[in-house]
């Protein structure tokens, strides 16, 4: 293939990884986000609601679990960024729930 | 360069503007039935944190351009021997001229992004700068070069597009993409320009050093003048939010006249 026509191929591949990692993370996790507030307002009821429903604490409990969730995606995304940018020498791993660096072995 | 660089610049903002359209259509999809006040105050919380996130992929690919350019004339004339390290001075010097810029011309991206393109709330904000760090990290993390500006832009026009009733002033995104297509012609003509001034001072010794005082001197004189210039009609936080003008597609907030503004 052509120094060209490889380049093409390169980025065309390269585009639809960065397009599915966008959703995944730039559309999803403020849509979690969401969710984390939809529940909190569930738990703060009153003010918080169109309908003034009454407060459930469920809601402010499920609410606190999203919002983790959303902060661990965040830090280990940006720990994953870090960690396997162009020109480190490190890898990582999910393997157990806190992400792992580790040196490469070439 | 096709691929590192031309098509990722062309995709990128079409791929950060289907993500945050997608986002902001399923967040006020989730959010209904909160109350419009709680919503804001809870997504302008979530804002601190994409702004933050926005701010450090804006680190991990425009910065290290600049950072490039200088190192690569250090490099070319000798200056500069190592090719897996970049000077010191570079890094803090470019860092601060970005921070010095964003701080002089902020507030009218601002308005222009934020008010003008699209009229924003905190979610669609949460989902604009979300999409935009993803789609930057994203692309730093196989190598690609893109604008954190095209990239942000694409984000913003895709909130308007993801929440019904919002209205996107299209003539404001043409007039935006028009300016990207002359920045490039315009800067390698500013480039050439300078270059050719500088050299017929000659091309060692004093004259080299003269050439490239005149230049600066050129440069600092153009850039002083189109700040004053944009002193004559500030925007900050007075004023950023105030009724924006359709007709004439520009940030330019209106005289107050009527306490519009």
């Amino acid at each position: 293939m052509s120094a060209v026509g490889y380049d093409l191929k390169f980025a065309l591949e390269t585009i639809w990884k960065v397009g599915l990692a966008s959703l995944a993370l730039g559309a999803g996790l403020p849509v979690l986000f969401a969710a984390g507030i939809r529940s909190l307002a569930w738990g703060s009821g009153g003010e918080a609601e169109d309908s003034h429903a009454k407060p459930s604490p469920i809601g402010k409990v499920l609410a606190a679990v999203i919002f983790l969730v959303v902060i661990y995606a965040i830090v280990s995304g940006i720990v994953y960024v870090i960690a396997t940018g162009k020109g480190a020498n490190y890898d990582i791993t999910f393997k157990h729930l806190i992400p792992e660096i580790y040196k490469k072995v070439n | 360069m096709i691929g590192k660089i031309i098509l990722p610049a062309m995709a990128s903002p079409v791929v950060a503007a289907i993500c945050a359209a997608t986002g902001t259509f399923f967040i006020y999809r989730v959010t209904a039935g909160v109350a419009k006040r709680f919503l804001n105050s809870g997504f302008r919380w979530g804002q601190i944190g994409t702004a933050t996130l926005v701010s450090l992929a804006h680190g991990t690919n425009d910065a290290q351009k600049t950072m490039g350019v200088i190192t690569l004339a250090l490099l070319a004339t000798g200056h500069w021997a190592k090719f897996d390290g970049i000077p010191f001075w570079v890094k803090l010097v470019c860092a601060l001229a970005i921070a010095l810029g964003t701080y002089l011309g902020g507030w009218r991206i601002i308005r222009t992004l934020g008010k003008g393109l699209v009229e924003i709330e905190s979610p669609q904000g949460v989902a604009a700068e979300s999409s935009s760090a993803a789609v930057i990290l994203a692309s730093s993390h196989f190598g690609f070069a893109l604008s954190t500006t095209h990239v942000a832009t694409g984000s913003i026009l895709g909130t308007g597009i993801g929440k019904r009733g919002a209205e996107v002033r299209w003539r404001v995104a043409g007039r935006m993409a028009a300016g990207w297509l002359l920045t490039l012609p315009a800067a390698a003509v500013v480039g050439g320009a300078v270059w050719f001034i500088g050299r017929a001072f000659g091309t060692s010794g004093a004259g080299s050093v003269a050439g490239a005082l005149v230049e600066f001197a050129i440069l600092l004189g153009l850039a002083g003048y189109i700040y004053l210039r944009s002193r004559k009609q500030a925007i900050g936080a007075h004023n950023v939010n105030a009724d924006w003008d359709g007709d004439t597609a520009t940030a330019q907030p209106q005289l107050t006249t009527g306490g519009v503004a």
